[in-house]
């Protein structure tokens, strides 16, 4: 539930405003990934690079846009699974 | 830390959080069996690949991060009593939704043109399934960010904006599987 906790937290922003950051970051991070797909490196390569920037972009908006930032402990636990879902779909690709 | 503090960490609304794990494993699993098909046939599932049309998905990818970024503004302008831009930016959040709806139509429309179905090769089947799948949470997702404007208690705007959040990354770990890994 949002609380004057958050109320502060937001009404204190100042710019650069952290959710226009946090979108500017992620259509840059979606940008790179079309670059990635037409870059002339090895498949295997690309497709790890994408992946991992798939990661990064779930983190960003777990962390900023789902807030978990304020909750370390459970920010920590997703990156675990999804790091851990990433590695096993790279895997089943280079199988 | 006690289970209950730590499950007091999380922000919004707990039955929130037990649907976007849930969703969350709902998808995972089915992108783990569409990887584990594609090692029985990795050409046919490449050729496959080649008929989806990336560019309308990559930019189906900033319509919705896009659409995220407003989601998550209406909330911060909530909070603020800014009601009216809140309001606003939850129907434009709702308004590029339907746009990835339109491109995610003529999608659909350009591949049953092509004769392509679910039977077509396995490939399609999980390509309709999943994208599918994701499509009726946007449209949910429509509707609860339209009603959220209406109904514009800060704990809605939460609640809704987490779901729209969960959609937007359910199609950030389901478009690289689905439409790059070739």
């Amino acid at each position: 539930m949002p609380t004057a906790s958050s109320f502060q937290k937001y009404s204190r922003r100042r710019h650069p405003n952290p959710l226009t950051c946090t979108w500017f970051t992620l259509l840059t991070l979606s940008f790179v990934t079309a670059l990635l797909t037409k870059a002339p490196v090895m498949p295997e390569i690309a497709a790890g690079g994408i992946l991992l920037l798939a990661l990064i972009k779930a983190r960003v908006i777990l962390a900023r846009y789902l807030d978990l930032s304020q909750s370390p402990a459970w920010l920590r636990g997703f990156t675990i699974v999804l790091t851990g879902f990433s590695i096993l779909i790279f895997a089943l690709y280079l199988i | 830390m006690s289970d209950a503090s730590l499950i007091d960490e999380l922000p919004g609304e707990l039955l929130m959080w037990v649907l976007i794990i849930s969703e969350l494993l709902v998808f995972g699993a089915g992108l783990v069996a569409f990887m584990s098909v594609r090692l029985t046939d990795p050409v046919g599932f490449a050729e496959a690949q080649s008929h989806l049309y990336r560019t309308g998905a990559a930019l189906n990818t900033a319509v919705l991060v896009t659409s995220g970024y407003l989601a998550a503004q209406a909330l911060h302008w909530r909070l603020a009593a800014q009601r009216r831009a809140a309001r606003l930016a939850l129907i434009g959040a709702s308004a590029l939704g339907i746009v990835f709806l339109i491109i995610k139509g003529t999608e659909y429309a350009g591949k049953a043109a092509q004769g392509i179905t679910f039977e077509t090769h396995p490939f399609f089947m999980f390509y309709y399934l999943l994208t599918g799948f994701h499509a009726a949470h946007v449209l949910a997702g429509v509707g609860i960010l339209l009603l959220v404007a209406w109904r514009d208690d800060p704990r809605n705007i939460e609640a809704g904006a987490q779901f729209w959040h969960m959609v937007d990354l359910v199609w950030i770990m389901l478009f690289p599987v689905i439409y790059l890994l070739g």
